[in-house]
């Protein structure tokens, strides 16, 4: 017995053991499988996007992947303005979420959310509510890598 | 508003497949979603050295390539190759190999070596123009010289 289990009164427990008896199991695997499907459709709008980078102007593999990351971001933007993203991340879930265009329907979605508290304290100072933390942890960790790789090299390990 | 969808969806199908009748589809416009496999282009045909379909041989007798392609300047040789998916973890250590096997096989050329998609795709546009009669031989090699010069731009 855990120890949220035992401050429980009996009635309190009986009406858990109710709940769970009536709970809708979540489809973990059909979850997982849309997500995969919609993320990798994703991926693949990406891929189509850097071709396009590559075949119409002078981006290598290399320096392709800026204006490919710009662009999902920008259209990501738009499509939670429009409110369709936020459709297909209920369908989706994780799918839409983990790859770079989660990142701008973070931010939109919490200017959206609070807009009607104006344009400088509301949109402003709310816009990295949800997105802040991934800059943070992403150039956090962007810096330890490079710290490890300059060491390795100096180390003449790479 | 399902029918005009599906109408729209429709015609859209229509449009783009009848854009594609009677249309000589380059190697270019596909070089960088399939294998082209193209032949070894010389820019400069009077001072041609021998060795250049050894060379694509030999890059292409490596397990974890797939499509090369080979052109020889008057004083740079382009080889550009694509890595298989798998592979793809190895990029750096497949490029040093190639160089050394291809310094040790043939010491007299000076090799640039790029698996770059967009390197690639420039060779076999080179290529194509060439094929065409607007473009000359010293066109070619310019080119090719702006190709060298944007590999080892990016190293």
């Amino acid at each position: 017995m855990t120890n949220k289990q035992k401050n429980m009164t009996p009635q309190q427990q009986n009406y858990q053991q109710l709940q769970q008896k009536h709970e809708i199991k979540r489809p973990i695997l059909k979850n997982c499988i849309k997500a995969f499907f919609v993320g990798g459709l994703i991926c693949v709008v990406g891929q189509a996007i850097s071709y396009f980078y590559i075949y119409f102007f002078n981006f290598t593999e290399q320096s392709v992947g800026n204006p490919t990351v710009a662009t999902m971001v920008f259209l990501s933007m738009l499509l939670t303005g429009f409110g369709i993203y936020d459709r297909i991340g209920q369908f989706a879930g994780a799918g839409s979420a983990v790859p770079v265009t989660g990142f701008g329907n973070a931010v939109i979605s919490a200017c959206i959310e609070h807009r009607t508290e104006g344009l400088v304290l509301g949109v402003g100072g709310n816009m990295f509510k949800l997105a802040g933390s991934v800059i943070l942890f992403g150039v956090f960790s962007a810096f330890v890598v490079a710290l490890v790789k300059t060491l390795l090299v100096i180390w003449g390990v790479l | 508003m399902h029918i005009i969808f599906r109408l729209i969806v429709l015609a859209c199908f229509v449009i783009l497949s009848s854009c594609n009748q009677h249309q000589q589809v380059k190697d270019s416009q596909l070089a960088l979603i399939k294998t082209t496999n193209p032949k070894p282009v010389i820019t400069d045909k009077k001072n041609r050295r021998d060795g250049v379909t050894e060379i694509k041989k030999d890059v292409s007798s490596l397990p974890e390539l797939y499509d090369v392609a080979v052109v020889q300047g008057k004083r740079d040789t382009l080889v550009v190759y694509k890595v298989k998916h798998l592979h793809r973890f190895q990029m750096k250590k497949i490029e040093k190999n190639i160089n050394k096997m291809l310094e040790e096989k043939y010491p007299k050329e000076n090799f640039t070596v790029s698996s770059d998609y967009k390197i690639f795709l420039e060779a076999i546009r080179l290529d194509e123009r060439m094929k065409s009669s607007k473009f000359s031989h010293r066109d070619a090699e310019n080119r090719l010289k702006e190709i060298v010069k944007m590999t080892e731009e990016m190293k």
